[in-house]
């Protein structure tokens, strides 16, 4: 029985292994069509779902106890007005040409 | 007297949590590593909409052999994994193939991002040409340094760590389980810096 479930997990596993390479040679498909902003969106969104994904399966996030899920989701949350706070900043703040990035 | 039986909850979760020591510590070890590359990520995403030109960057990098690196930690995982389940099954023999497997997979995807950081160089590509180049090795070279750490851990657990496995059959198992997380969080962060560094 014990086994049954062993071999369903290992098959589970490999065809999220594949899924995944698959989404990798999406967004490397995706990257070569130039489709510009729309582009960025894709590969983002991909590169999300292929790591949560990873994260659900492999890290047994979907098993996991509430305390896990809290402690994710309070990172997520402050890592994300981190990152909004001075992205806002940035796009709100008129700017002089000398304040910009120079590659 | 063993540490199992003085110490609370190494081996059985704790009630109110649900999560033995370790697994909760390894979550928020990994919740501070979110925030780690989670800045420096903000930093790539700040300075790149801030400037006013940036490179193509599939032209800088070398996107098959990221590619190629991406599939070698992916089935390190994979490894991993099957090699979680076989000790959980007592099989040590098959245990330590796959643990080997994950190691040396992981100095593969050492050795080919080697190889890369060597064109850059031998092309005069350096942290300082550009604040493109400055957050790739940046990133790229914190994430190596997680490999190695990585590596160290698990062949700690393949060679001389498994007369732990002596002491306590499930608290080794515990152990090992949360290097295997560790391992994956590390394969997870590959897969964005993949897909930002080198097709963005």
């Amino acid at each position: 029985m014990e086994e049954n479930s062993q071999q369903d997990e290992f098959q589970r596993d490999i065809l999220i292994y594949f899924s995944i390479i698959a989404m990798m040679g999406l967004i490397i498909l995706i990257s070569h069509l130039q489709l510009k902003v729309w582009g960025i969106f894709l590969i983002v969104s991909i590169a999300c779902v292929e790591a949560g994904i990873l994260a659900y399966y492999f890290m047994h996030l979907m098993t996991k106890k509430k305390t896990v899920h809290l402690v994710l989701l309070l990172t997520v949350v402050v890592f994300l007005s981190l990152l909004f706070w001075p992205a806002w900043d940035v796009a709100y703040s008129p700017r002089t040409h000398s304040e910009f990035t120079t590659f | 007297m063993q540490e199992t039986e003085f110490i609370p909850y190494i081996v059985k979760p704790r009630e109110d949590t649900g999560l033995y020591n370790a697994k909760f510590g390894i979550w928020l070890f990994l919740a501070s590593e979110v925030m780690l590359f989670g800045s420096l990520f903000s930093a790539y995403i700040l300075l790149r909409v801030g400037s006013f030109t940036w490179p193509v960057q599939s032209d800088l990098q070398n996107v098959p052999v990221g590619a190629i690196n991406s599939v070698i930690l992916l089935s390190s995982s994979i490894f991993f994994i099957r090699a979680w389940v076989a000790l959980k099954a007592d099989d040590i023999a098959k245990y330590k193939k796959f643990m080997y497997l994950v190691i040396l997979f992981a100095f593969m995807f050492l050795g080919l991002k080697g190889f890369e950081y060597y064109q850059h160089f031998s092309h005069g590509e350096f942290p300082k040409t550009s604040v493109f180049m400055a957050l790739y090795f940046l990133l790229t070279g914190l994430h190596a340094l997680h490999i190695i750490g990585g590596i160290l851990v698990n062949s700690y657990y393949a060679g001389p760590g498994m007369y732990l496995r002596a002491r306590d059959k499930q608290w080794f198992i515990n152990r090992v389980e949360v290097a295997g997380l560790y391992w994956h969080f590390v394969d997870l962060v590959w897969i964005f810096l993949f897909s930002t560094l080198y097709l963005l």
